[in-house]
């Protein structure tokens, strides 16, 4: 096919989709991981009696008239063809008939029946192309089983017959978007990613685009986290709307990362126009105004400080990077800390870069100093630590992805249908490292 | 989903909540559609003007057959000079969108049928000279039309696929439109032929009035005498025949006609993945079942743990 | 089923029942080796004589025993090439699979469309007549399991063809 035909990027995570095409700065559809189908909540990989649904066996003309509508889907064994995906599948979960599945769990895809029809929508009703005519570049979370990556080629190259396919690491892919920014002068993929979404933060480090396996680390806090916090801070104080939904609103607008929690208390009882005012409007018509006050900067601050919000994890985020660098092969640290890159939505609030920064840098420095100390006069040359934050965070894998999709050598580090019809699944066990030592 | 959507989703989820009045934004996005078509959405000028951009294949062959009058009938107003790179180019300011709703919805719904506005060109001229030969033949009764009247009109061919096209030729009681399909796999050449001749047995089983649905392997009569084809000797390439008839070409429901018709090879395409998606899903399963049944085949010796009368438990050493 | 499926299911059985005596033998041909002999076929003495059972041309199994392993190839029944393409992709999709099937052959014998290595370490840890169980379900399913996903094709190709022409009506 001519090879115009920009790359495909699909980045399938826990909660949300990012769907488009490479070479553009933002994914073209962002939606659900869900998908709606027929007959509610079924069993999963199990399933009742047989498993095996229905086969129409009937000729059309016994079962009569033509035209197409649900009931006659039911006759006919083409339930499979009866689901939605995306926000399509939450609204008709809302109603009668259907049941919402989440086929990624904990980044990894736990149901490949639903993944693949989920994938066979994305494709051809919301990017509309032909798989034939597309390379496709897919992500995996750290860690993904080698048999995950053989599931997932099978069915883009025998159901979908997809030109080429690469999948890449969503940590390496992270770090490749930070690029954009200014503070990087050489396009390392050394680096730690903190990737923080709506379930779960992550922490990364990648050395020279390997994921470093034995050191990643996980916080169970992140923004589902902090909605909740702020939920919390609301209602204590008796706010005429404490919704969910409002709380959402309020913390990604409002709220921003201060650089010292006590200081800025007194800082809001000087200055009272630091206090705000969010108006609600409910679906009918009537308006409410909720007062912002102190969630503004306390609700980031669960990450600095998680005991004001949780229980039994009380390891501050700057101590938990430090720790996996720590933990990380000697001679790729220097590197680590010079690279710190933020992905995810929940690393958007304002001075969130700044402010982690600081504290590992603050970690840092006592320890040298320590050290110091300790070896009788030595002095230390000082260690560089910076964190990279840039334009692309929120969907920082999508981007890099579009971005090294993008490039021209992109199409030879794929594998291509031939290839795979030739050697097999096992093909896409090894992928040459896209964007590494020695490509532009 | 059974039919495709004839609009492209993205354009016009993106319009709609641009109409709607969110703050003006700078777009810049290259998206694809089916059939190498290509879209460049962007806001080259200001943020409230919106460009956008096709790049179609055969656009060449299209505005042979009379493309720009229809995307000039369809767009008027908004037309600007193609952007380099692209074939047409239509720009949107929201600072002067109609005022009505539905003036606004139109516009939106006109602008996602971009591509299938810029294939149309030759449908309607196919549908029109039908119209006209009609009228001449009406004159005549079958035997004694001259040789002009019963030959039909010249094969119009889009080349909208590197190895795919479609061939339109009119006559006086029919249109009949050619679409020229080629596998490059084996299962989806096998599964095709089973669709293809559904396609073609459907007619004659249920919907008496839809388009007749010819299948053959070689270049059917009608396109006797179009260069460039293959024979059909290796058993690769398929053209499949719809004929339609003069009540699929009323005016009330050509267009509707013509919007169907076109999303015909991808429908079909996507139909046997949709089916290559559902036999694996059962293998899955079924596999799923094999695999039960040869665990049965392994003794239950579950060490049970034994315990020792003050709780302590040990293995025995086999 | 069928009148002659049942003997032909119960041959296969038997003589697969036969064959599964299985014993530990250590290769004669390297020290410290222990191979599956109909694998290795090194030593011409410690082989059986093949067999096969065969209900028509189309259908027919192999069995060659040796004295530590039987070697089980299946050629499932294919009357067009639907059903071909159908087999051949569920072979292909369980060989794929060959490491939770722990017996399954990763490719099949020449002219067979899926095999099976039996060792003598597969009947030591695991119940023989199972074993038998195993594969005569398979290959009673198999069959089933193709012609069903023949008849969805069908059934599928029609509704497809008949929604895509309804809309014309």
């Amino acid at each position: 096919m001519a090879s115009q035909t920009p790359a495909i990027v699909m980045d399938n995570g826990t909660g949300f989709s990012k769907l488009g095409f490479a070479g553009n700065d933002a994914p073209s559809f962002v939606f659900p991981t869900a998908i709606a189908t027929r007959g509610g909540v079924s069993g999963g990989g199990g399933g009742s009696g047989s498993g095996r649904p229905a086969i129409a066996n009937k000729p059309s003309y016994l079962t009569g008239g033509s035209g197409s509508g649900g009931a006659l889907a039911a006759k006919r064994g083409t339930e499979d063809l009866d689901f939605s995906i995306g926000d399509e599948a939450l609204a008709a979960s809302a109603g009668p008939g259907y049941g919402i599945h989440y086929p990624v769990r904990h980044g990894q895809v736990e149901n490949w029946d639903h993944m693949e029809r989920f994938w066979s929508n994305s494709i051809f009703k919301y990017l509309r192309v032909e798989p034939e005519d597309h390379y496709f570049l897919l992500t995996e979370p750290p860690l993904n089983p080698p048999e995950n990556r053989e599931n997932t080629a099978e069915i883009m190259f025998e159901s979908f017959n997809c030109a080429g396919l690469y999948i890449a690491v969503q940590a390496v892919l992270a770090l490749a978007a930070s690029w954009t920014s200014a503070k990087v002068a050489d396009r390392s993929l050394t680096g730690i990613v903190v990737d923080s979404g709506d379930g779960v933060t992550h922490v990364i480090p990648v050395a020279e685009g390997y994921v470093i396996g034995s050191s990643i680390k996980s916080i169970p806090i992140a923004g589902r986290d902090i909605t909740y916090f702020v939920q919390s801070l609301l209602r204590d104080r008796g706010e005429a709307d404490s919704s969910l939904k409002t709380a959402e609103r309020v913390k990604e607008e409002y709220c921003y990362v201060c650089p010292d929690m006590v200081k800025e208390f007194a800082r809001f009882d000087r200055e009272p126009d630091r206090f705000l005012k969010h108006t609600v409007t409910a679906p009918n018509g009537r308006s409410v105004t909720v007062d912002v006050g102190y969630e503004r900067f306390l609700a980031p601050e669960i990450f600095f400080n998680p005991e004001i919000y949780s229980s039994d994890f009380l390891t501050p985020l700057p101590t938990v990077v430090d720790g996996v660098i720590q933990q990380s092969p000697i001679d790729v640290r220097r590197g680590l800390y010079k690279n710190i890159v933020l992905s995810g939505g929940s690393t958007l609030y304002k001075d969130f870069g700044r402010r982690l920064q600081r504290d590992i840098r603050h970690l840092v420095d006592a320890r040298l100093r320590a050290s110091e100390a300790r070896s009788g006069g030595a002095k230390s040359g000082g260690l560089d630590v910076q964190v990279v934050t840039h334009k692309r965070q929120r969907h920082g894998p999508w981007f890099g992805g579009s971005l090294l999709g993008q490039t021209p050598e992109f199409r030879s580090y794929c594998h291509t249908k031939a290839e795979y019809d030739e050697i097999g699944p096992s093909i896409v066990r090894r992928f040459a490292l896209l964007g590494g030592p020695g490509s532009t | 989903m059974l039919l495709l959507d004839y609009q492209n989703v993205l354009i016009q989820s993106l319009l709609t909540e641009r109409f709607s009045g969110a703050s003006p934004v700078s777009i810049d996005q290259v998206v694809s559609d089916f059939d190498g078509v290509t879209y460049h959405l962007s806001t080259p000028e200001s943020k409230t003007k919106i460009l956008i951009s096709i790049n179609v294949r055969c656009f060449k062959e299209l505005v042979q057959y009379g493309a720009q009058d229809v995307l000039e009938r369809e767009y008027g107003p908004y037309i600007v000079a193609p952007e380099s790179g692209y074939d047409f180019s239509i720009q949107i300011d929201l600072e002067s969108l109609p005022a009505d709703q539905d003036a606004k919805d139109d516009l939106i719904r006109r602008t996602s049928l971009l591509k299938r506005n810029s294939m149309a060109a030759p449908f309607e001229r196919a549908f029109d000279d039908f119209m006209q030969r009609q009228e001449e033949a009406s004159k005549f009764t079958r035997e004694s039309a001259p040789e002009g009247v019963r030959e039909g009109g010249e094969v119009m061919a889009i080349h909208y696929r590197d190895e795919e096209a479609i061939y339109i030729k009119s006559s006086h009681d029919r249109v009949t439109v050619i679409f020229s399909t080629i596998f490059r796999e084996e299962t989806d050449r096998i599964f095709g032929k089973v669709f293809l001749q559904e396609f073609v047995d459907a007619r004659r089983r249920a919907i008496q009035n839809a388009p007749q649905v010819l299948y053959r392997n070689e270049p059917p009569l009608e396109l006797q005498g179009v260069r460039g084809l293959s024979d059909g000797s290796n058993g690769e390439v398929g053209y499949v025949t719809f004929v339609l008839f003069p009540r699929h070409l009323t005016p009330q429901r050509r267009q509707e006609t013509i919007s169907h018709i076109q999303t015909f090879r991808d429908y079909f395409h996507y139909h046997i993945k949709a089916s290559k998606a559902y036999i694996h899903s059962r293998m899955r399963r079924r596999t799923a079942d094999f695999l039960q049944v040869l665990n049965r085949a392994r003794p239950e010796n579950e060490e049970k743990e034994r315990k020792t009368a003050s709780g302590r438990t040990f293995r025995v050493q086999g | 089923m069928s009148q002659s499926l049942r003997p032909y299911l119960q041959c296969v059985r038997s003589s697969l029942t036969a064959a599964l005596s299985l014993s530990d033998f250590a290769s004669q041909a390297s020290e410290r080796h222990n191979v599956p002999e109909i694998e290795a076929a090194s030593c011409p003495e410690v082989l059986l004589n093949p067999l096969i059972v065969s209900r028509n041309e189309n259908e027919k199994v192999l069995i060659e025993p040796s004295v530590n392993s039987v070697r089980i190839s299946i050629k499932i029944k294919q009357a067009d090439e639907i059903e071909n393409i159908l087999v051949h992709k569920f072979t292909r999709f369980l060989t794929q699979r060959a490491e939770a099937f722990f017996i399954l052959r990763r490719k099949a014998i020449k002219g067979y469309d899926i095999s099976f290595l039996i060792t003598n370490f597969h009947t030591e840890d695991m119940l023989k007549h199972k074993l038998v169980d195993f594969i005569i379900q398979f290959m009673e399913e198999v069959d089933k399991e193709i012609s069903e996903m023949k008849l969805f094709l069908n059934a599928r190709a029609r509704f497809v063809a008949e929604s895509f022409l309804t809309p014309f009506d």
